[in-house]
């Protein structure tokens, strides 16, 4: 085993995982402020992401570009979802099951939606850049990998100084620490709740995208992304953004390293097994949760 | 009391000769009863759109029979279920069919996995079951009633290009090969044939690797194949694994003499999404529009008219080539005794638009060999040599 397939292995897998996080930032929010656990999530990103392919192909816009479009789109279907729809369970006895429950239908809506419009057939980001390395030394950096970790770096950042700096940011954590205190202080919880979920919504775009530079996809893959998104929001400890930040940097590591030094076959199983083990030892997540 | 007579006569005469109207008609009245054939197909779900491409194969070759005067003298007709690509429910549709609805044949399903757990059933109630099957070990379960025609084997995958190879001198075959291949019964159906071969051919397998999918990443095990100097490339995965084995080789400018793409690079999107990327790599098929064989005109005719394409879909043929077969062994048996078929289609050839074809006591005609190359973003069929339609491309031109 040689010094450059490890470095290699291990920049791959670190890009590959700051992907994994950027779709999983807002997962990770509704789920750990909101109690909701949004099935739906990685098909908001596979909407997304269609959307970029045909803008791509239609106009010519690039699929990160496109983002300029979609990700304020989602947010306002996000904030309506919750006005019309979530907004009837979060009174519920069990909001998790409910939730989840719930999303899933809207899951299954978005996945036939796509195959309704864009068919079955696999697609591709295949821009100027798809091909294109910078090459540093023995290593290679291929483009869409690092415009996915760049991505992922703003997005994940946008995310944690919104809701540290900005006031509607500091209403939203309040909201959910102290439902009762933050009302009386004047804070609209529906709306801030709606906020939130369009906030969720539209990072989930932004991480559909970066999928898409990474990966094919095609109506159902949101399946296989939803895998990925408990496995960041797991190991990073629900509600927590930095958390889901450093979940999606260990995952790679680990993913990169185990594919460097272990047989392929069974890079999957010891990723998974850190989860299970991540579950029974700290089922809170490695990192704390905050919000 | 004579007009009594004449009214009980007139009475037997008129019941006579009603007699006589029906048994001159029971055989004709008889005869126009539709031969059902029945069975599931996933119409919805994952494999919808590939199932709904069979089904349009299945009643483009009905159309076509019964404007000729049907099967046996009898018009045909489908009752197909939708199983939602669920392999449980495709084999409660087969069951239904055959116990319930009685139908008179039993068409072929899909995917593999469907084909593969329909099989006992059609065993089971003696139905002759014509299908793709569900690879090698599909067909080796002692099934006598099971027929692959064609079948989609990937154990048949690379013959045609390792045949092929074997025509290239020595000196200018690849040394080393890198074998990559995602870990299911899919790949590894892949893998013998390739083991087989190289041996075959003095090609020395440096790296035989297997992965789970989904596929995090390949630039890992391109830089392994790169840095090993392989230059032969199996990249035995389905599309997303196979799309990125190739963008990675592009990205770190590892350029094999050869780059087999076995399962994935077969479906359309491959040249569609892919483009030049997507050129040069060898595959193989058991059917393909660009063969020679009766039949593949007509079908290519309907697609431009119906689907607005050049030629063909994959699977819209082998609707129609599963029909044939069927449709064969019925005429051929003159009955729709099912054991009768069955023998029928053991002992005698057919013609199909993948070829003439005789079955083995497992059901399956000789190893079909066909090797195809993208070129130039179209798959090319470049062995056999009495159906190639373009010159193989080797060494494989580098990155552009």
């Amino acid at each position: 085993m040689n010094s450059t397939l490890i470095f290699q292995s291990l920049i791959s897998g670190v890009m590959m995982g700051s992907v994994y996080a950027l779709l999983g930032v807002g997962f990770s929010l509704t789920w750990g402020v909101m109690k909701v656990i949004n099935v739906a999530h990685a098909a908001f990103g596979l909407l997304a992401a269609f959307f970029a392919y045909t803008v791509f192909h239609r106009y010519g816009i690039d699929p990160v570009v496109s983002l300029v479009l979609s990700v304020p789109f989602l947010f306002f279907l996000g904030c309506a979802l919750y006005r019309f729809l979530l907004i009837r369970i979060t009174s519920a006895r069990a909001v998790i099951v409910s939730s989840m429950i719930l999303t899933f239908g809207v899951a299954i809506i978005l996945e036939n939606l796509a195959l309704l419009l864009w068919g079955a057939d696999p697609r591709l980001f295949t821009t100027s850049y798809t091909s294109k390395v910078i090459i540093v030394g023995p290593f290679y950096f291929q483009y869409p990998p690092v415009i996915g970790f760049v991505m992922s770096v703003v997005g994940i950042s946008s995310i944690y100084l919104f809701l540290k700096r900005t006031y509607v940011g500091k209403a939203v954590r309040a909201a959910w620490q102290q439902p009762e205190a933050s009302q009386l202080c004047g804070i609209n919880l529906g709306r801030i709740s709606a906020i939130t979920f369009g906030l969720a919504v539209a990072s989930a775009g932004a991480g559909g995208v970066g999928m898409g530079l990474l990966y094919s996809f095609e109506p159902h893959s949101h399946n296989l992304w939803l895998i990925y998104l408990f496995l960041v929001v797991i190991v990073g400890g629900v509600g927590n953004v930095l958390g889901t930040a450093m979940a999606g940097l260990i995952i790679g590591v680990i993913t990169g390293l185990s594919m460097a030094f272990l047989p392929y076959q069974w890079v999957n199983l010891l990723t998974f097994g850190l989860l299970m083990v991540i579950l029974v030892v700290k089922p809170q997540g490695l990192f704390q949760s905050e919000v | 009391m004579r007009r009594a007579l004449l009214r009980k006569n007139a009475s037997t005469l008129l019941l006579f000769g009603l007699s006589l109207f029906l048994v001159a008609t029971a055989g004709p009245l008889f005869a126009s009863q539709p031969i059902v054939i029945g069975g599931s197909l996933p119409l919805t779900g994952e494999f919808a759109e590939t199932g709904k491409l069979i089904e349009k194969g299945m009643k483009f070759w009905a159309e076509e029979i019964n404007a000729k005067g049907g099967l046996l003298g009898r018009p045909v007709e489908f009752k197909i279920y939708d199983d939602e690509s669920n392999v449980g429910k495709a084999v409660t549709y087969a069951e239904k069919a055959i116990t319930v609805d009685k139908v008179d044949l039993l068409f072929g399903g899909y995917p593999g996995t469907a084909a593969r757990a329909v099989m006992p059933v059609a065993e089971k109630h003696k139905f002759v079951y014509v299908s793709m099957g569900g690879h090698m070990k599909s067909f080796e379960q002692g099934y006598t009633f099971s027929f692959g025609a064609p079948p989609l084997m990937g154990e048949w995958w690379y013959e045609g290009f390792f045949q092929w190879m074997e025509t290239i001198p020595a000196d200018q075959r690849p040394k080393k090969a890198a074998v990559y291949t995602m870990n299911n019964p899919v790949g590894s159906s892949l893998t013998g044939s390739i083991q087989k071969w190289t041996k075959q051919l003095g090609i020395e397998v440096v790296i035989d690797e297997k992965y789970n999918l989904p596929l995090p990443d390949a630039t890992p095990l391109i830089m392994k194949a790169k840095q090993l100097n392989c230059d032969m490339l199996f990249a035995n995965g389905f599309f997303g694994d196979g799309v990125m084995m190739i963008r990675a080789a592009k990205a770190l400018d590892y350029n094999p003499k050869a780059i087999l793409q076995g399962i994935g690079s077969v479906v359309p999107a491959w040249i569609k999404e892919l483009g030049k990327d997507g050129d040069y790599v060898f595959s193989g098929t058991s059917l393909f529009n660009k063969l020679n064989f009766p039949g593949n005109d007509k079908l290519n005719a309907y697609a431009r008219k119906e689907f607005n394409i050049d030629g063909y879909p994959l699977y819209f043929g082998f609707g129609y080539a599963w029909m044939q077969a069927l449709a064969q062994g019925v005429e051929g048996a003159k009955s729709l005794d099912q054991t009768k078929i069955r023998d029928w289609l053991k002992t005698n050839k057919i013609e199909t638009i993948a070829g003439p074809m005789t079955f083995d006591e497992k059901g399956l005609p000789a190893p079909i060999n066909f090797c195809t190359q993208i070129i130039n973003g179209q798959v090319e069929l470049v062995w056999p040599l009495n159906v190639r339609t373009a010159e193989p491309v080797y060494p494989k031109p580098a990155w552009k």
